[in-house]
């Protein structure tokens, strides 16, 4: 019996350990435990890159149809990660930097950062320099949710906030209250 | 007739004739030294000559690899020694760099999979990864081939041992932590489902009691790091699974 890969049907290919019993259980020995850990938060990272998801919440552990079904469960042994496990993981991760409590003061879901604050800035300033919108007022929504599919679709606002923070305090950027929520206005950096 | 003299005559006879005996036994010597010499030189160049023709069959082909140590294992020669042990060898055949190189291989399979199978890794698998390291054209690495690499690492002082579970199953242990009896034992049982074992299996396989069983793999749960739990086992509830009997496919 090998424990191999598998490719799901959105086409991603998951790493032989997902195919075995015990990488859904919470390791009680501590080297283990920090080794499989490891292995979770890369796979959930770069399911995430692949699938452009930014939120994991304990509740795609709780209840099944998620989009996070094809990662957190594995149909072929019957496996699936507790949501306790979830949890202590999501927690990790933000101690790691690698995800926030979002919105704060709860612990139940969580931004994932498969791409840093910061290198979101930088997309998305070469975005606005790229497309000709220097010097434009453009409202949030108009960048999240652009006619053409841009790097920035889908991108949360809170994250979208603080990539544009990052870009004002090198005056790339300046947030500009408009009619009916938040605007920005690019400049040249 | 002098007595005497005849006695000293004679003596004098035996004497010569024992130097006689001396001078002659030390030329036979001295012959045989210089034939064996002779037949030395011949078969070293003999060798030489074989070697060297031979060389990329013995690092490519592990049959004709097989057969020309154990052809040197019988006139009592080590080949595989490295170049401070085996000095006109080495440097005839080249097989110290071969060598240090499996070696310097294995330890980086064993060293990269440590945190994953707690420092135990099945002979299999080793074979196997060490090859995938060495590509297809640098030829078949043999379990034989690793195992010698092992004994040569000894002197590392870091732990590297063929350990013999049963079975004929082989694993490799490259920790300085020895395995105890009971835990060879179910690596053996672990091996044969493919990688799990619970309390039941040693129970009513090897006779264990409960509290044997319980204890053997819990320790090497907790205190070793040589197992992983799965707690949603559907007809045992929690199955212990041993990354070094588990097969990977990467």
């Amino acid at each position: 019996m090998a424990l191999s890969t598998h490719t799901t049907p959105s086409g991603f290919l998951l790493p032989s350990i997902h195919s075995a019993p015990p990488f859904f259980t919470e390791q009680p020995n501590q080297s283990t435990h920090a080794h499989l850990t490891e292995k979770w938060i890369h796979l959930i990272l770069t399911y995430a890159r692949h699938k452009r998801l930014f939120v994991l919440r304990v509740e795609d552990a709780e209840v099944p149809g998620g989009e996070w079904d094809e990662i957190l469960r594995n149909e072929r042994i019957n496996r699936r990660i507790l949501p306790q496990y979830l949890s202590s993981l999501m927690a990790i991760m933000v101690a790691k930097n690698l995800a926030v409590y979002e919105p704060s003061k709860q612990t139940r879901a969580v931004l994932l950062y498969w791409r840093l604050p910061e290198e979101w800035a930088d997309v998305l300033h070469s975005w606005a320099t790229a497309t000709g919108q220097l010097n434009t007022i453009l409202t949030f929504y108009e960048i999240s949710d652009p006619p053409i599919q841009s790097p920035l679709s889908g991108i949360p606002i809170p994250l979208l906030r603080r990539a544009i923070t990052i870009l004002s305090r090198s005056n790339r950027a300046q947030i500009i209250g408009v009619a009916d929520g938040e605007g920005v206005r690019f400049f040249v950096g | 007739m002098n007595m005497h003299r005849g006695i000293g005559l004679a003596a004098f006879d035996k004497e010569q004739l024992s130097q006689r005996f001396a001078e002659l036994s030390s030329e036979l010597s001295k012959t045989q030294v210089d034939n064996l010499q002779s037949q030395l030189t011949q078969f070293r160049t003999a060798l030489s000559h074989f070697a060297t023709t031979h060389r990329d069959s013995i690092r490519s082909d592990p049959a004709f690899r097989h057969a020309f140590q154990q052809m040197c294992s019988s006139i009592g020669v080590d080949p595989l020694a490295g170049p401070m042990k085996g000095g006109w060898w080495a440097e005839i055949l080249g097989m110290g760099d071969w060598q240090y190189e499996l070696g310097v291989q294995i330890v980086d399979v064993c060293v990269s999979t440590r945190e994953r199978n707690g420092g135990v890794i099945e002979m299999g698998e080793l074979v196997r990864m060490v090859s995938k390291l060495r590509g297809v054209e640098s030829g078949v690495i043999t379990e034989e081939d690793v195992i010698r690499s092992i004994k040569t690492l000894q002197p590392l002082g870091a732990g590297y041992e063929v350990l013999d579970v049963g079975d004929g199953k082989k694993m490799v242990r490259s920790v300085v932590k020895e395995l105890d009896a009971d835990q060879a034992v179910i690596l053996a049982e672990a091996q044969v489902e493919g990688g799990w074992i619970v309390e039941a299996i040693l129970e009513n396989r090897r006779g264990w009691t409960g509290e044997r069983a319980r204890a053997a793999l819990e320790n090497m749960l907790l205190r070793d790091g040589l197992c992983w739990l799965d707690s949603q086992d559907e007809h045992y509830g929690q199955v212990y699974w041993i990354p070094s009997a588990m097969r990977w496919d990467e």
